[in-house]
Parts: C-alpha cells; sequence; structure tokens
C-alpha cells in the first residue's frame, strides 16, 4: 500500500470507483481506494440494479441521461472487454391518480428538454408492454424505453478495472479509522492497515459517510436507512421494462439473467445500520408483487436481503468540497440512486478536485440547505 | 403467529432426542421436518449401530426411529410438522416455516437447530451427467422408496458412509464395482470394509474418480491413482464400466439458518466445515438458540442423540427459568452432566481422537472448559494396522492373535473374533451366555476370547454390529471342518445346497455344504449360516456365495449398459479439468472459478458476485466449499481463513403465493394463536 497519496477515496462502491477510474482519467496520479469489505460489497451490489433517466428535476435528468451513455457506450468509454448485463427494455412508471399523472406530464417536460425519450401511456396502452400488468385503479404511466438495467457488481468492477489500469491503487479489506489535519487541512488517513499521507480525501462512503464526516469532525446531514429486496428463480423472459410506482411504492424487474428483482420503501425505518432481512418485508412485498403482476404468484423467491439507503434532508446526493476542511471532498447521501448516477458523479468530482467548472449546471452543493435551496424530486420511491 | 416453548427444526435423531427432552419438561415443543417422515438419515440406515447398550448398540438405525417416535407419540405437549421447511430466523425471533403451501410464523422462547448435514460435492469431468449421485440420495432412493438406483455403481470414498451404502447397494442386488478411497488409508471402520472385501468388492486407497464417461448419462468411470501430494499419476488409470457413480466424499455440517441469524460460526475441518461456536451447553453465540447432531459437527447417530438432549434440555432450562419446573434443578443438572460424561466417553476411544481435536479448536480463545479427555482403551499393546487399514484384510499375523492355542482347536468349535480396531462398541460382551468375552473396562476395549470359557454356540455372530465374529470348528473324524458365518443377503442359501464359498478378499476358495441357516425373528435379519468345508479352508472361508436364481436375468440386464469409448479418456489425466461444473444452480465451471481467482478475485464473496455462484437455490451448498479449496490452492491461503459467502432466507425458495396465504391468515385472524 502507498504511504502517500494525492487521493484516497473512501468507499468502493460505483461512486467511489467511477471517482476513481474519473479523477485517473485526468492525469491524476497516486490515487489510493480504501474499501472496507470488498468492492461493490455495500449498497452498490445490494441494490435493484435499475438505470433510469425518467426524473423530475432536470439535474437529475441530466445526470442520469450522461450516466447512461456512459453506460452504453462502456467498452468504448473505458477502452476495455467489459459486459454489464444492459438491458433496456425501459421504466414504465404507473401513475395511480389524476396528480400523479399530472406530475408524470411535468416530468415529461423536463425529460423532452434533455432529450430523453419519455411518453405518456393510458393503462391499456401500458399492458401492452406488460401484458401480465394489473390495471385496475391505474390512472396511466410513462414510459422511456432506453431506461433499464445494469449488473452493479460488473458495472463497479469494470470502473475499477478501468481505474486500476490507470494507475489506481485499490485495497480491499482496508479500514479508514481517522482523518488527519495539519493546519487546518486535511493531511492522511490512519487505517487498519496503517497510514497514508494524502491532501485530499473523498467520502463515497455509501451507508457510512456519516462516520467518515466525524472524522473528520463534520457532522455531515446524511444518516442510513435500511432498505429491503428480494429475487427469484431464473425464468425464461417474461417481463420486458422495470415496473415502478412511487405511489403504489414498489419496483419490480426481470434481469437478463431470468431472475426477477424488486422491493419497496420502508415504513417507519429508524435510522441505522441494521442490514438484517425481516420477514415483514417477504410478506409486504409478496402482497403488493402478487396484486401488480398476478403471475408471478407461481414464481419462487429464493433470497432476500438488505441496504442502506444513505438518505440526505431532500433525499437528493451532496457532491461538493467541504467548506470547513480544506480538501475534504464528498459524494454522499444517494437515497437510493447511486448507481445510475454513478458515471456522472465521477465527472463531477474529477471537475471539484481539479477546483474547475463543473461540466454540468447541477447544485449539489452542501451548501444548498443553508440557502434553503432544496431539491425537490418528486420522483423517487 | 404461533407462541411456543422451543422450536426444534430437524427432525433426524438429533432433533427427536432434543423434542423428546423438552417435551418431558412439560414445555410446549414444535418438531420441523422437512421430508415426509421423522428420522432423519437413520431412517435409511439398516445397519446395527456400534456403541453401548444405553445408546441402542446392534439396534438398525431404521429401528431407533421406530423407538423414538414411539416415545414422541405419547408426548401431547409435543406436536410434529412434517413437510415443514424452516425459511428464516429473523432478528426480532420469528422463524419463518413453509408447510403445506403456506409461510408460517413461529415466536419461540427458545430454538433447538439440529438441521444435519450436507453432502460434499466433488468435481470432476462430466460430473452432472445423469447417473452422478450422491451417496445420500442413493440411500433415500434405495432405502426409502424402494428404487433401485442403478446396476453397477462405482462408490468414490471409504468413509462410513462409502462402505455401508456400497454393502446396502449389494443387498439390494446392485453390483458395486470398487471403492475408491484418495487417501491412503481406509476412512471408515474397517470391519464395514472387511464386509465388502469378503463379498468381493475392491477397495483402492490413494484413488479417485477422474471422470465421468457417457454422452446422455453415465456409462462409465475413469479412476485414478494419485501420488503423495494428491496429484494424478499418468497411465494409472483404471476404466470402470459403470452406469452410477456415487460420491461418498464427505459431509458438511448445514448451518446456513445459523450463520444467516448472526450466529458465529468457525471453520473447524475436523467437525466438516463451518460449525457454530458453541458453549459446553450447546447454546450457539445467540441466546436461546442451541444445536445438535451433524449441524454441531459430523458425528454419528449416538452422538447426535445424545447431543439432541443436551440441546433440548439447555432450551428447556432457558424457558423454565421463568417457570416451575416437573424436574427439580438438581435432578436436571445431574442429568446434563451424566449426558456430557457419556458423550466425553463416546468420543474417548482412537476413534473419536478426530472430534476431541474439532471440539478444543472450537472452544472461543480464552474461554476455560474441560477438553474431551482421551481415555486409553484398557488393552495398550495393540499392534499397528496398516496393512489393514489399506486393504480391509487382516494379516495372518494379526488373524494369529485372535485364534486359541492349537490344543484347544478341537473338538469344541471356537469364536474367532476379527475385530481389530478400538471401536466404541460391546454388545459381543452382552451376547454371550457364559461369560467367555471378557467384559470391557472401557467401551473401545478389542474384545479378548477366552478359549477355555467359549463353546463355540454362535451366539455373538448376529449378535456384531460389524459381522466381524466368526465359529469355527474342526471335525477330524469326518475330515472336515466347519464354519459359521454371518448373512445378510437374499435369498438365504438352504440346509444341504452346495454353495461356493469365498475368502476375505471375496475369491472362490472352494466349494461348501450347508449345514444349516438360522434365521429367527431374534437374530433381527442377521442369519448365521453354518457351512461345511475343507479343514484347510476353515481360517479362509468367510463368506458364501448363494445360488441365486435370478442371476442370468441380471446378467441379460448389465449387457444392455453401454461400452464406455476407451479412447476418449485415455487423452487428458488432468484432474479436475476446466470444463468441470462447480455450481450446478448457475452451471459455472471450475475453469471460470480459476479464471477469476488468477485475476485477483480471491474471496468467495467477490466470486460469488461476479460469477453467481452461491446466489442459486442451493446458496453455495455445492460451490463454496470446492471454490474454498480451489482458493486456498492457488493463493495458498490457509482454507479456514477463506470466509464462507453470507446466507440470506428464505431457505429452499418459497412461492410468493405461499407468502401471501401468510399473509391472509394474519389478516383474517389467527387460526393456531396460542
Amino acid at each position: 500500500m502507498k504511504r502517500n497519496a494525492s487521493v484516497v477515496i473512501v468507499g468502493g462502491g460505483i461512486v467511489g470507483c467511477c471517482i476513481a477510474y474519473s479523477l485517473a482519467r485526468e492525469g491524476i496520479k497516486d490515487v489510493v481506494l480504501l474499501e472496507r469489505g470488498t468492492l461493490s460489497g455495500g449498497a452498490t451490489g445490494r441494490c435493484g440494479a435499475g438505470v433510469r433517466q425518467q426524473w423530475g428535476t432536470a439535474q437529475n435528468c441530466l445526470l442520469a441521461r450522461e450516466s447512461m451513455r456512459v453506460f452504453e457506450n462502456l467498452p468504448d468509454v473505458l477502452g476495455m472487454d467489459c459486459d454489464i448485463e444492459l438491458k433496456q427494455k425501459g421504466y414504465l412508471l404507473l401513475a395511480y391518480s389524476g396528480k400523479e399523472m399530472q406530475q408524470f406530464e411535468k416530468n415529461l417536460q423536463v425529460q423532452h428538454a434533455l432529450d430523453i425519450p419519455s411518453r405518456l401511456l393510458t393503462p391499456q396502452e401500458a399492458r401492452d408492454i406488460v401484458p401480465m400488468l394489473n390495471i385496475e385503479h391505474l390512472a396511466g404511466a410513462a414510459f422511456c424505453p432506453t431506461d433499464g438495467h445494469a449488473n452493479p457488481f460488473l458495472t463497479t468492477l469494470a470502473f475499477a478495472d478501468a481505474a486500476r489500469n490507470l494507475g489506481v491503487e485499490i485495497h480491499q479489506g482496508v479500514e479508514v479509522r481517522a482523518i488527519q489535519q495539519q493546519n487546518g487541512r486535511v493531511s492522511g488517513v490512519t487505517t487498519d492497515k496503517g497510514s497514508i499521507e494524502t491532501p485530499v480525501v473523498i467520502n463515497a462512503a455509501g451507508g457510512w459517510s456519516h462516520e467518515i464526516g466525524e472524522m473528520a469532525g463534520l457532522d455531515l446531514p446524511v444518516f442510513s436507512e435500511r432498505h429491503e429486496i428480494l429475487v427469484t428463480e431464473p425464468v425464461n423472459p417474461i417481463l420486458d421494462p422495470m415496473v415502478m410506482s412511487f405511489s403504489y411504492n414498489i419496483y419490480c424487474q426481470q434481469t437478463p439473467h431470468g431472475s426477477f428483482i424488486m422491493g419497496h420503501g420502508p415504513e417507519n425505518e429508524p435510522p441505522g445500520h441494521n442490514q438484517e432481512s425481516s420477514w415483514q418485508f417477504l410478506e409486504s412485498m409478496a402482497k403488493k408483487a402478487t396484486w401488480l403482476l398476478p403471475p408471478l404468484a407461481k414464481l419462487r423467491i429464493v433470497r432476500q436481503w438488505a441496504g442502506s439507503y444513505n438518505m440526505s434532508p431532500d433525499r437528493q446526493p451532496i457532491v461538493c468540497a467541504s467548506e470547513q476542511l480544506e480538501g475534504f471532498f464528498m459524494a454522499i447521501g444517494f437515497s437510493g440512486h447511486g448507481f445510475m448516477l454513478g458515471p456522472a458523479i465521477g465527472t463531477l468530482m474529477a471537475d471539484l478536485v481539479l477546483r474547475r467548472p463543473l461540466t454540468w449546471d447541477v447544485t449539489l452543493d452542501l451548501g444548498r440547505f443553508s440557502r434553503q435551496e432544496i431539491i425537490s424530486e418528486p420522483s423517487v420511491v | 403467529m404461533k407462541r411456543l416453548d422451543v422450536l426444534v427444526i430437524g427432525g433426524g435423531p438429533a432433533g427427536i432426542s432434543a423434542a423428546i427432552a423438552a417435551g418431558k419438561m412439560g414445555l410446549e415443543v414444535v418438531l420441523l421436518e422437512e421430508r415426509e417422515f421423522l428420522g432423519g438419515q437413520l431412517v435409511k440406515q439398516t445397519h446395527r449401530f456400534f456403541g453401548s447398550k444405553e445408546e441402542h448398540a446392534g439396534v438398525r438405525g431404521i429401528d431407533i426411529v421406530t423407538e423414538l417416535t414411539a416415545t414422541l407419540s405419547g408426548m401431547p405437549n409435543v406436536s410434529t410438522w412434517l413437510e415443514a421447511t424452516a425459511l428464516g430466523l429473523y432478528e426480532d425471533g420469528v422463524v419463518t416455516v413453509l408447510h403445506q403451501g403456506r409461510m408460517h410464523k413461529f415466536l419461540p422462547r427458545s430454538i433447538v437447530a439440529a438441521t444435519g448435514a450436507f453432502e460434499r460435492f466433488l468435481p470432476f469431468e462430466n460430473n452432472d451427467l445423469p447417473g452422478v449421485f450422491g451417496a445420500g440420495a442413493v440411500q433415500t432412493l434405495m432405502n426409502m422408496y424402494g428404487v433401485k438406483p442403478a446396476q453397477k455403481v462405482l462408490m468414490v470414498g471409504s468413509g462410513n458412509i462409502g462402505l455401508i451404502v456400497s454393502y446396502q447397494l449389494i443387498q439390494a442386488g446392485v453390483e458395486v464395482v470398487a471403492v475408491l478411497e484418495a487417501a491412503g488409508n481406509i476412512g471408515g471402520y474397517l470391519v464395514h470394509a472387511s464386509k465388502l472385501r469378503r463379498l468381493g468388492v475392491p477397495i483402492l486407497t490413494h484413488y479417485t474418480v477422474q471422470k465421468a464417461i457417457g454422452t446422455s448419462e453415465v456409462e462409465g468411470a475413469i479412476a485414478v491413482r494419485l501420488d503423495d501430494r494428491w496429484n494424478p499419476v499418468e497411465g494409472s488409470e483404471i476404466l470402470f464400466p459403470c452406469d452410477a457413480i456415487c460420491l461418498a466424499t464427505g459431509l458438511s455440517p448445514l448451518g446456513e439458518i445459523l450463520s444467516q441469524a448472526g450466529c458465529q460460526v468457525k471453520y473447524v475441518p475436523e467437525l466438516g466445515g463451518d460449525v457454530p461456536v458453541r458453549d459446553e451447553n450447546l447454546q450457539t453465540t445467540r441466546p436461546g438458540v442451541f444445536v445438535a447432531g451433524d449441524l454441531a459437527g459430523i458425528e454419528e447417530a449416538t452422538a447426535a442423540m445424545l447431543e439432541g438432549e443436551l440441546a433440548g434440555l439447555g432450551a428447556a432450562r432457558t424457558v423454565l427459568s421463568q417457570r416451575a419446573s416437573p424436574w427439580s434443578e438438581e435432578d436436571l443438572e445431574k442429568r446434563v452432566q451424566d449426558l456430557k460424561q457419556k458423550l466425553s466417553g463416546l468420543r474417548a476411544g482412537p476413534v473419536g481422537e478426530k472430534i476431541r481435536k474439532g471440539l478444543g479448536r472450537l472452544r472461543p480463545a480464552g474461554e476455560s472448559g474441560e477438553d474431551v479427555p482421551e481415555i486409553k482403551p484398557s488393552q495398550q499393546d495393540q499392534p499397528p494396522l496398516e496393512e489393514l487399514w489399506k486393504t480391509g484384510i487382516p494379516t495372518p499375523s494379526q488373524l494369529q492373535r485372535k485364534l486359541p492355542e492349537e490344543a484347544r482347536k478341537q473338538p469344541r468349535p471356537f469364536a474367532v473374533v476379527e475385530c481389530f480396531q478400538q471401536i466404541p462398541c460391546d454388545p459381543c460382551v452382552q451376547s454371550c451366555p457364559v461369560g467367555a468375552i471378557a467384559p470391557f473396562s472401557t467401551i473401545n476395549d478389542i474384545p479378548q476370547v477366552d478359549f477355555a470359557r467359549c463353546t463355540g454356540c454362535g451366539n455373538c455372530i448376529a449378535r456384531c454390529p460389524g459381522l466381524a465374529i466368526f465359529v469355527v470348528g474342526y471335525q477330524p473324524e469326518k475330515g472336515k471342518a466347519t464354519v459359521s458365518l454371518p448373512y445378510e443377503l437374499l435369498p438365504r442359501p438352504e440346509k444341504g445346497q452346495v454353495v461356493e464359498v469365498l475368502d476375505r478378499a471375496g475369491r472362490v476358495a472352494g466349494e461348501g455344504t450347508v449345514l444349516s441357516v438360522l434365521d429367527s425373528p431374534r437374530m433381527d435379519r442377521t442369519a448365521v449360516v453354518k457351512v461345511e468345508v475343507d479343514p484347510e479352508l476353515a481360517m479362509e472361508v468367510r463368506m458364501v456365495r448363494c445360488p441365486v436364481e435370478n442371476v442370468n436375468a441380471q446378467e441379460t440386464q448389465q449387457e444392455h449398459l453401454a461400452q464406455p469409448n476407451e479412447e476418449e479418456w485415455a487423452q487428458d489425466p488432468t484432474l479436475p479439468g476446466d470444463d468441470t461444473i462447480v455450481c450446478r444452480c448457475e452451471d459455472v465451471t471450475l475453469g471460470q472459478i480459476r479464471e477469476l481467482i488468477q485475476k485477483g478475485f480471491t474471496t468467495i464473496e467477490e466470486i460469488k458476485h461476479v460469477s453467481r455462484c452461491g446466489m442459486g437455490p442451493c446458496q453455495g451448498k455445492t460451490c463454496s466449499p470446492i471454490i474454498a479449496r480451489e482458493i486456498a490452492r492457488i493463493t495458498g491461503k490457509p482454507l479456514d481463513q477463506v470466509k464462507p459467502a453470507k446466507t440470506r432466507p428464505p431457505f429452499g425458495g418459497i412461492l410468493f403465493e405461499e407468502v401471501v396465504r401468510s399473509e391472509e391468515e394474519s389478516d383474517g385472524g389467527e387460526a393456531y394463536e396460542a
């Protein structure tokens, strides 16, 4: 392990690996990424594997679209062979009220301004795309055919490999224990395997980013929340798009492997690092899924697990340099949608570290909360 | 939600014993069994058990189950749920169970997990051909469902399971072409090996299976010799025509539900793999959760039953601390100590050495607690068994020690006890009406015959669980000798028949005349055949071959077996090839695993992420041990430092509709709320 680095990234999920790749591609030498467990072993590897561009705010749409372009051309972008099991069969977003439908219409205007090919559907049209869909109470739907699925493990590892090829040192099984400061700025990190001197630390620790912030003396406004998920046995392809509803609170897709993966947001979940599964989730998920997609009743669930959403006050990411501690950067608080934004976040972080204007006009800094510029994203589960 | 005192998961010998123990304390107990019958592996065991009288010595496994279930059925406070699979143990203490198409929820005050073991799989080329069986599957087909699994079987593994299942296959009319053993010595009890040898089954030590031959099913197998470093020796291949390859390559504790629930597990090779860490009362690191039987470490049914009772009492005690107990605390403690002592005694001998070592390793660092002491058998001067370990056939000098002096050899017949290994077993002592087999000072003693007392009555023959006792009589006046031997095949020879007589290697030694066939109900299906032979054969003949009337029919069937293509196997002797399937859920090959390890994926968790090994319904039971070994082999990392992947509920899987039915039930009011 290097004892001197120009940048130390804490966290080997999609965000950390994309940042590592972007920094190295910008020519930054001596980048070290530290992961306590295994790459993509946290929220990234536990997520629903969805990649969508149908957001309600321009900046989310933009970041998702830019990320999707990277996913679509990943071998070319990274200059290496890789297959991330990208499946672009769309996201079908379901609306159960006129109000929800109106929101979708507004979202569409934002999306269309960014050339995202989404459209509105009647319940019957939704059923044409998903013949097994129960359209009872359905007001309508929004659909974007280029949204879909990517394998979070393979995607993260592709960025990690590309970063390594550009000279990044990636260490798994190394836990950061402290962040050192000197003269009011970052000077290094202490790990369970020794110390590294560095002027720059990037907090990309996902569910544990609040703790990493504490090591820097910062009380970052993020907390972790358990979200549960399950997967079934693989079957022949019978469901093209990701089916999702914000009001019914569900997402469900069939992966290219054939298994169905699905989850829903928790109710009254206390903040914390609990990653245990619950039988309550199994029951509520089964009820929701079989009501919405009745043929799933005969499908076998083979595993359930849980992961941590790293929640921010407005459920939007915080990507910025700390104003209190020179040399401390963060890409945190992804609130459940970090995977699909990863590549764009890497680009933004490279801008931040190199102290140049952001590639896209987005506001993701920590200061937005004190400035009362809360991002109001209507489209989250 | 059903609330109850003790939930026992697994209805094998350990689980039933636990349920009985907790039931005797007057507690409300539910016993879950995944299969449609109780007994676990015990119901498949048609052989007699070793051990001492109190632990069912000499009783066949299947009959032990009958005794246990009879006790159980007399307990109204214990309910047994058959075809009930435990899906998960959740953080709030709820155990979900799949039963009759519906998910049920139990909230027990304490739990005994006795989920048993799973069979270790062996990677070799074409191991996914139909006809490659686990030994447990063969036993289930044959002994539970009466299905003959094959005509000709190659057995891989000479542990007790490999030896016993081979013997049962022969009893079922199947030919066992050979037993392979990768190690240098036979793994199981030597008496079991000797039983097979005299039936003509070769046991090849330092051999393993390299490849299955066949296109759509097994038509043969290639065995290969291994050198001292476990590498195949080129040119040593043997082709065995067979239609099944039976793997008896070891068991591993099945503890997924415990590791999922956060109980600490530790890799202890002597106990079969990852075993739950527990205290001396068998309580795991999750309070109120106890373990027993093979899940706690691979051992035998006798130990499983004792552990089951100990765990059952432990689980009961955690409940009874808040309630009046039918037993005084003193009596309970006395029984607990008694059980611990019995377990120690069982593990005290030479065959318990591995278990003792494993249990020592399992004890948390720094925790005190007595290690199981080794109790040396009273006879310390046993010569080494070297050749016998390799062949299953005693040497002349070993046999010499079992015989009387020349002068005693006639006129009265005498017992030849061909028992050379110190194993915990003593029914022969009880069986002798004249006390000619001296009482043991420890259960692991080797029987010694007092020939002055021995009348040659032959009572001991059918009582020896190892079928290792013969009675030889010389009749110089007739110029003949008689050999009485145990016989467990069908049909029985008949009195007056002239039969081929076989030596200890199953070779035809000559002919003999059957003088008598004793087969009373008291002998419990072990007949004693007395055959008259030439005197020089008396110390050679240990088996007879019954003229079987349907032999011809059997041979005709065997002719239909396709002949394997000999050119195909002669090509590449490397072991095992990259094409070998290691993950049967996701069809991942050994080559893919090797490539990943070379690329730097050196933990099972990482390999799971990219290959899906372990994401299938079996959750890595088949592939994980193979991947762990491959990681250790390539990286040089010690095996105990290769961490298993996480396991996740619901184990075995459950249909959405089965979960939904559970939900409906709680909406509509509980049918059986306690």
